[in-house]
């Protein structure tokens, strides 16, 4: 096509390559389009997650396969409970319905953005795509995953919910700390996500077989987050470290918000936390400074990863490889 | 006992096939009909979506017919589904498949092992492949790692370690440079030549593929066949006649003088004659009742006193073919496009319709 | 002969005609072509140690806690222990066998199986015999190293059973897997999600981390129906001779029949489902569809 044997544009609308009207490149479209572009992109990635999350199947099947995963992992520990002690301890029964239903949450955010790197390169090949264009890459995945996020949230709503009406959890809205609540579940996505950051830059490197993964890790912090057990039970190295995940002070910080006065997951009798403070157990407010604190950091360490990560890919042609076995 | 005394070598009989796609019910195969005798190079050519990838597929016993029947050799693709594969194999084009964590070598090696080689001979016969298809300096490179062309040979390769008796290809050179296309052609070639009684089904939407190496082809549309023929044939169709283009240096007595001569129809100046002002030579469109009488037409030209200075046979293209079949091109739409094509669910299958289960 | 030629026979009828041996034989060679990939994966990208094998043993580490936490009996963390270690067989199972057709689609792989002359079960054998060198390096870390670490006490008295219920169990685990592969098949990405389903429910009914006849009628039906459920149990009887079990649970003997049953029938089940899901696939179009 030639310049005489253009089609001529209407009028307005954007004129073509070839047509006269055009004056040539023009290098302001490749200036930062500015955060309003960042947010439609990542709005985008959002619906496209919940798109490919949510159409597999009709929406009751959907429901039980979101709900019966983390209320079977809070059961496999009230039996195992009630084995050794019978009904005797219903705040150590809340104390682990409300620590497994909440690593639901944090198994799905862990696993959401580890999923979409593998899902987006070896199933449906789009990740160069989405790599290559103008859209924030982190940004990008961090969309992708939130579709997960919310699913793994409402598995965790709903297992308290079982929790409360039928395995004993004692619950009085009236000592609620909605505030604290709020800010607990902020900071702790955040940590959540960035842990998931992590790891997807690991899934970034790895190979097709990484979709155990998720599992894997979320399963190794279940050791050192005070879920299911006080940290007061294990070695003292494996307490410290426990004390540096925000996990560990996500998790406690939920439980003095919303059900106060239970067993406390960071201090007691032979802990680090007293052998270390003094006080048998942290308050409330040390406790959500704390998850700022471990939360930040582990922000900015996710962060940094993934952008080594993201640059080791790009040098070893891993954006677009497919693997598999 | 001759291959050519058997059975053909596919013989499909009112083969239809529908999916049962949303909103409507997609007809994929409306009828077809076909016999390739063992030995031949058969082509099926047509645009995306014309059911090329939906007939191979039956035919390689991915995919059952909704009615008619199919047979490979006399074998039946419903129910002698083992014995075929022991003879078949395929290649298709743009495909990615393949485990990105072996290397060459290892990933034919483990298809040997599905059609029944020994380990060692399996290793052996893998080492020769990759020879034969140009892959030695690649062979111990991972999978993963291979360029488009590299990966169609390495399939290529496969599709050859069981020595089938009939091949079938799916656009094999989709996604292929000039280089790596005529690599593969070539190939394909020799494979066939090389023993008597070889079999290849081709389907693609090239018509210089189907044109070089088809000995017949099928032109397919909207799930049905149009017209069967070599060719030569099919292109007689269009034209009967020979028509040439021919620039001699000069002519005495114009056009017409030729124009005379027995056996030809007409000769005209060519119309889009480009050459300069100030040559001397002319151009002259040659319309022959057949390619015999261009004799004739030299010898008189030589009569003349004229010398030739350039002589092309103009041939319509399959295209044309199809445009005289069907009443549009390969990429002509049937009505004005209102919206985007949707997105091909796999790149080897665009167009394949999917059904919903 | 030519450079292309092999085997040449006098016709296509010939060469499609197989003799017995040489189909069990392709059968043979087709289960070991199929784990070499699986098993060269391995050596090549060797993070899975640390993903597979070391994390997992944390996470089994976690229950064991609890149980200290709790104060529970010696013998509960061997059950935990032992849980631990079966799982990577079962995980190996629900990702490596039954899910992995749906990568197999996914990558354009599944219908070159399909169009090749051997047996699909010989393709899923393969697939799990590859991963189970990688499930058996797990089992063993956990079994091993927290047997060291957390001063775990074996009572055994009869090896010779123990191993066999072992191996019963895979026998009947990946026979299973072969029922669920057809069924994934079919499914398609639903299965990939209800994968999700088949690790923490199975886990829970199974007995994963206590006696599965503490779940009274629904630890029976478990034994009656799940590999893991069953077979763990057989073992924990035969490796802590002398623990108390819930009132009502089956002898060894009676859970080796159910396993024995269990792996004939799921074999036998996987074999005739896995023609006809293959047939269905072939009417519905699903084997090369990608993204279903």
């Amino acid at each position: 096509m030639t310049a005489s044997t253009a089609p001529v544009p209407v009028p307005g609308t954007t004129p073509g390559l070839a047509s006269p009207e055009w004056g040539g490149f023009d290098p302001s479209r490749t200036s930062d389009p500015g955060s309003g572009a960042a947010w439609r992109g990542f709005g985008a990635a959002v619906r496209l997650g919940w798109q490919m999350e949510a159409n597999w199947t009709d929406p009751f099947l959907f429901f039980v396969y979101s709900v019966a995963k983390p209320v079977s992992a809070a059961l496999i520990l009230v039996v195992m409970l009630s084995i050794i002690s019978g009904n005797q301890d219903p705040e150590y029964r809340s104390f682990v319905v409300v620590g497994t239903a909440l690593w639901s949450l944090v198994l799905a955010g862990i696993a959401g953005l580890a999923w979409s790197v593998l899902d987006d390169r070896e199933r449906y090949r789009m990740l160069k795509y989405t790599y290559v264009s103008p859209a924030d890459f982190m940004l990008h995945l961090l969309g992708r995953g939130v579709a997960r996020v919310a699913v793994g949230a409402m598995g965790a709503i709903i297992t308290i919910v079982v929790g409360i009406l039928f395995l004993g959890v004692p619950f009085d809205a009236a000592t609620v700390d909605w505030v604290g609540f709020a800010l607990v579940m902020t900071l702790g996505i955040v940590a959540i996500v960035a842990i998931g950051v992590m790891l997807a830059a690991v899934c970034l490197q790895t190979r097709q077989e990484s979709w155990s993964y998720p599992d894997a890790v979320a399963g190794a912090l279940f050791l050192v987050s005070g879920a299911v057990f006080p940290l007061s039970v294990l070695p003292l190295v494996a307490q410290a470290i426990g004390l540096a995940n925000p996990l560990t002070w996500w998790i406690q910080g939920v439980r003095d918000t919303m059900f106060p006065g239970g067993v406390n997951a960071i201090g007691g009798s032979g802990s680090l936390w007293m052998q270390a403070t003094g006080s048998v157990a942290p308050d409330t407010t040390t406790t959500i400074l704390v998850l700022l604190v471990s939360g930040g950091l582990v922000t900015l360490v996710a962060t940094t990863i993934f952008r080594i990560s993201e640059r080791r890919a790009r040098d070893r042609g891993l954006l677009d490889r497919t693997t598999g076995s | 006992m001759s291959v050519s005394s058997g059975p053909p070598a596919i013989a499909a009989r009112g083969l239809r096939r529908t999916y049962n796609v949303k909103p409507t019910k997609v007809v994929a195969l409306d009828g077809v009909d076909l016999e390739v005798p063992p030995g031949e190079f058969f082509g099926l050519l047509g645009p995306n979506g014309a059911g090329k990838t939906t007939l191979i597929k039956i035919l390689t016993t991915l995919l059952l017919p909704s009615e008619g029947t199919a047979r490979i050799f006399g074998f039946d693709v419903v129910d002698d589904v083992k014995r075929i594969r022991r003879i078949m194999n395929m290649v298709a084009g743009g495909e990615q498949s393949g485990y990105g964590i072996l290397t060459v070598r290892e990933q034919l090696w483990m298809f040997s092992q599905f059609y029944g080689l020994s380990r060692d001979e399996g290793w052996k016969r893998v080492d020769e492949l990759i020879e034969a298809v140009g892959m030695g300096p690649e062979r111990l490179q991972r999978v993963g790692t291979l360029s488009t062309g590299q990966r169609q040979k390495m399939n290529f390769a496969r599709g050859l370690l069981n020595d089938p008796w009939i091949l079938f290809l799916d656009e094999p050179s989709l996604g292929l440079d000039v280089a790596a296309a005529r690599a593969v052609r070539e190939l394909v070639t020799s494979w066939k030549a090389a023993v008597p009684g070889r079999t290849v089904l081709l389907t693609t939407h090239y018509m210089a593929e189907a044109d070089e190496l088809c000995e017949r082809i099928a032109i397919v549309d909207h799930g049905r066949i149009l017209a069967i023929g070599s060719p030569a044939e099919l292109k007689k169709r269009v034209q009967r006649e020979s028509i040439f283009r021919v620039e001699i240096d000069h002519l005495d007595g114009g056009p017409g003088s030729l124009a005379a001569l027995p056996g030809v129809v007409s000769a005209a100046p060519a119309a889009d004659d480009d050459g300069p002002v100030d040559r001397q030579s002319v151009t002259l469109n040659l319309v022959l009742e057949e390619d015999g009488v261009l004799g004739g037409v030299v010898v008189a030209l030589s009569r003349m006193g004229s010398h030739i200075l350039a002589l092309r046979k103009s041939e319509p293209s399959l295209e044309d073919v199809f445009v005289e079949l069907v009443g549009r091109g390969f990429s002509d739409e049937d009505g004005p496009v209102e919206s985007p094509p949707a997105h091909p669910t796999d790149p080897a299958e665009p167009h394949e319709p999917v059904e919903v289960a | 002969m030519s450079l292309y030629e092999h085997r040449r026979t006098a016709s296509p009828a010939a060469a499609a005609e197989w003799s017995r041996r040489q189909i069990v034989m392709t059968d043979l060679r087709s289960v070991y072509g199929r784990a070499y990939p699986r098993m060269s994966g391995m050596l090549r990208e060797p993070s899975w140690m640390f993903f597979e094998v070391l994390l997992p043993f944390l996470a089994t580490s976690a229950f064991v806690f609890v149980y200290r936490a709790l104060q529970a009996p010696p013998q509960y963390v061997g059950f935990v222990v032992l849980g631990g270690a079966l799982t990577a067989f079962w995980l190996n199972v629900v990702w490596m066998m039954a899910g992995q057709l749906y990568w197999e689609k996914a990558q354009g792989n599944l219908e070159l199986f399909f169009a090749a002359p051997m047996g699909f079960m010989a393709i899923l054998f393969g697939m799990a015999m590859g991963g189970m060198v990688m499930s058996s390096v797990r089992a063993i870390v956990v079994l091993v190293v927290a047997t060291v670490v957390y001063g775990v006490t074996f009572e055994v008295d009869q090896w010779f059973l123990l191993i066999a219920v072992f191996l019963l169990t895979l026998a009947a685990l990946y026979g299973l897997g072969m029922v669920m592969a057809g069924l994934y098949l079919v499914w398609g990405r639903e299965a990939f999600q209800l994968n999700q389903l088949f690790v923490e429910p199975v886990y829970f009914v199974s007995g994963l981390n206590f006696p599965v006849m503490s779940l009274g009628l629904l630890g029976a039906l478990a034994i009656a129906t799940i590999p893991l459920a069953v077979g763990l149990d057989a073992m924990r009887q035969l490796a802590f001779v002398g623990s108390p079990f819930p009132p009502g649970t089956p002898s060894v003997e009676v859970e080796i029949g159910i396993l024995i049953a269990m792996a004939i029938g799921f074999t036998l089940f996987a074999r005739v489902m896995l023609a006809a899901l293959e047939r269905r696939a072939r009417r519905v179009g699903s084997l090369s569809v990608r993204w279903q």
